[in-house]
């Protein structure tokens, strides 16, 4: 029994570093219908710039609590800003043109931000240092849980939580709504479409620029091309849950975390990354928008 | 055509007047570098020549070998199987009664052929097993081939550690994979007891869901035969699951990385591999280390620079005990007597067919202040 409890908090603890990733995929298709391929890279070059303000706080400040706060809060601004210039310059300039155009555009967005990274840092692994968050580790009837993990799980779903509150009960989250079921009928409604792309993209980087750090912090390995393989876990995490659709990208990231963490318990670890693609198979098969579905696919 | 034909004889022993010369200008030994001196491994190469230049100098300066100052010959194989083609050839004209080289086991094996037919010695530290495997007299192998880390890892386990229940985890790199096989095939062999092998992707991180089944067997050791960037995480989130058995990593976890991404975690575990040049416990090593300093204000490149030293030195001493320049009385010497001879990277000697005797590999713990302690050698 502890083995399947230890195995769910292991499955959490990724499944919700992905599902805050998923979500950045997940809001630029609802309201584009563009997979935004370069957000996994901007997820990697978020933990790099987290450890570039990180080394320079920590020289100059030695309270580790203000050293974290600061170094999140710059940044998710500095990823923010670096989301809507790639939205201006990688897909804005599309948004007329075939949906091919639009995806070909965001691969080489994420190739050259992927490069880039390599090119200004370097291609050996970068590490965060190890004692910014105090290692504290608790053991709760054989079930190991250690600080970093609980600070992953607790603000994601806070995050999450705020998010959902934000689309559904706010103005600017409803007009969010609106463009993603309509961008024509929400301009004739007085939404200024425009804005509300580029705050999908803020929110989207901002998250992932979230998702960045914790691996940073948690992992505290970090390379160059590792966009790609967190890029990819979420993208088919937003689209197990119904791409477009904001609680099913929180699932569906939850869900791929405990399957994989499972499938690597019970069955076999060389196979938990194939029987995850399997089991993304059988649900597109069977549910072809996603466990909670897509709203908007319907218009299609 | 018939003037063609005797500018060719006219070529020939000119050629053949100046090779035999050359071979037996007797006031001077020559000695040939084959290294990459330019390219991807040119520090490496650099640091062989550099030291096989250095010991040159030293017999030099004490009046040479058999009454003969020695002179060193360097041809750059860049690293290049067809370089290194080249580069015997060369040497072999130039008259070198042995090489030094090449670093890599391909390069190595490229000139292995030329140096056998014209007889010339030939020591390298090519890991590769293949290398011994011609038959040639001539070869001399001063490091220790791949399969020799499997074996002392399974020793290290059975005999020094008494591991009674032992997972693996390899990556599926072809090097990790055969690594970790061959590491398990030698623990069988010894009797040991594997109780889990999984495999994990290189890169993926998150690497508690492995960890935990492992911990379901209740093993004493999880040895992993992949990369530091993977082998640091497994360490740390060993610890985090409170798993209390060893961890022991393969070559390529022996990185200054390692240390860093484990953090705390990485105080007591375990890494095999053959040793830093500053590690090695011989005083032959620290007089070598110290001298390479004084004269080139800077370390060698790595261990593989003193394995080549090594072959060097070992012919050398050959030479100096047959009193021959007969480079088949001195293979039948090095082959034969020479016995325990000792080494900057341990004690030197070799099985018939050109095979160091003995491994270079050792164990590391990595102990409370973050350094490696050796914890077990040959």
């Amino acid at each position: 029994m502890d083995i399947f409890l230890q195995q769910l908090i292991n499955g959490l603890t990724i499944g919700s570093i992905y599902a805050l990733v998923a979500l950045g995929y997940t809001m630029v298709y609802g309201v584009l219908k563009l997979i935004n391929f370069a957000h996994g890279d901007l997820v990697a070059f978020s933990a790099y710039v987290g450890l570039v303000v990180m080394m320079q706080l920590s020289g100059a400040i030695s309270s580790s609590v203000i050293i974290i706060l600061l170094t999140f809060l710059v940044t998710i601004v500095v990823i923010a800003i670096s989301g809507v210039t790639l939205e201006r310059i990688a897909y804005k300039p599309l948004r007329k043109a075939p949906r091919l155009s639009a995806v070909v555009s965001a691969l080489g967005a994420s190739l050259v931000i992927e490069n880039g990274i390599m090119l200004i840092w370097g291609p050996r692994p970068k590490i965060f240092p190890a004692d910014i968050v105090p290692n504290i580790n608790w053991n709760i009837g054989g079930v190991y849980i250690g600080l970093m993990q609980l600070l992953v799980l607790v603000i994601s779903f806070v995050l999450m939580f705020v998010l959902y509150f934000f689309v559904n009960k706010t103005k600017l989250g409803t007009a969010m709504r609106a463009s993603a079921i309509d961008q024509d009928a929400a301009r004739l409604m007085g939404i200024n479409v425009d804005k509300i792309i580029m705050t999908t993209f803020i929110i989207g980087s901002s998250l992932g620029a979230v998702g960045g750090l914790f691996i940073g912090m948690y992992y505290r390995g970090i390379y160059f091309n590792m966009g790609w393989i967190y890029g990819l876990n979420a993208f088919v995490a937003a689209i197990i849950g119904g791409i477009g659709n904001i609680p099913g990208a929180m699932l569906g990231g939850m869900l791929l975390g405990i399957f994989n963490a499972l499938i690597s318990g019970y069955l076999s670890s060389s196979w938990a990354l194939a029987l995850t693609y399997v089991l993304l198979i059988i649900i597109m098969i069977f549910r072809p928008t996603g466990i909670l579905g897509e709203r908007v696919a319907e218009k299609v | 055509m018939l003037r063609k034909g005797l500018l060719g004889v006219l070529a020939f022993v000119v050629v053949l007047l100046f090779g035999v010369q050359a071979a037996m200008s007797d006031d001077v030994i020559k000695i040939g570098v084959q290294a990459p001196i330019t390219g991807k491994f040119a520090s490496e190469g650099q640091s062989i020549d550099k030291s096989v230049r250095l010991i040159a100098k030293q017999y030099n300066e004490k009046g040479g070998i058999l009454g003969k100052k020695i002179e060193v010959i360097t041809c750059d194989d860049e690293g290049k199987a067809v370089k290194a083609a080249i580069c015997a050839r060369q040497l072999v004209d130039k008259g070198v009664i042995a090489v030094i080289g090449s670093y890599t086991s391909t390069c190595a094996e490229a000139a292995e052929s030329i140096y056998y037919k014209a007889g010339v010695l030939q020591t390298s530290d090519g890991t590769s097993d293949s290398l011994v495997k011609h038959g040639y007299w001539t070869f001399f192998r001063n490091s220790s081939p791949n399969s020799a880390e499997a074996a002392f890892t399974a020793e290290f386990f059975t005999k020094k550690q008494h591991y009674k229940r032992i997972a693996t985890i390899s990556d599926y790199s072809t090097f990790s994979t055969d690594l970790t096989n061959a590491v398990i095939k030698n623990i069988k062999k010894l009797g040991g007891n594997i109780v889990y092998s999984g495999k994990i992707t290189s890169g993926s991180q998150n690497f508690t869901p492995i960890l935990t089944k492992i911990k379901s067997f209740n093993p004493d050791v999880i040895y992993f035969g992949g990369y530091y960037t993977d082998g640091g995480l497994i360490r740390a989130q060993m610890k985090q699951l409170g798993i209390k058995a060893d961890f022991v990593g393969g070559d390529s976890n022996d990185n200054p990385e390692f240390i860093k991404l484990a953090g705390k975690a990485a105080v007591g575990a375990y890494l095999v591999n053959v040793p830093l040049p500053e590690m090695l416990p011989y005083d032959t090593a620290k007089e070598f280390l110290k001298a390479y300093k004084d004269a080139y204000h800077e370390t060698p490149a790595s261990i593989w620079t003193l394995f080549n030293v090594d072959g060097l030195r070992a012919i050398l001493y050959s030479i100096e005990q047959t009193k021959s320049l007969d480079t088949k009385k001195i293979a039948d010497y090095m082959h034969n007597k020479l016995k325990n001879f000792p080494g900057i990277t341990g004690p030197v000697e070799w099985a018939s067919n050109g095979e160091r005797i003995g491994s270079a590999y050792m164990a590391y713990r990595i102990g409370d202040d973050l350094k490696y302690h050796i914890v077990y050698r040959h």
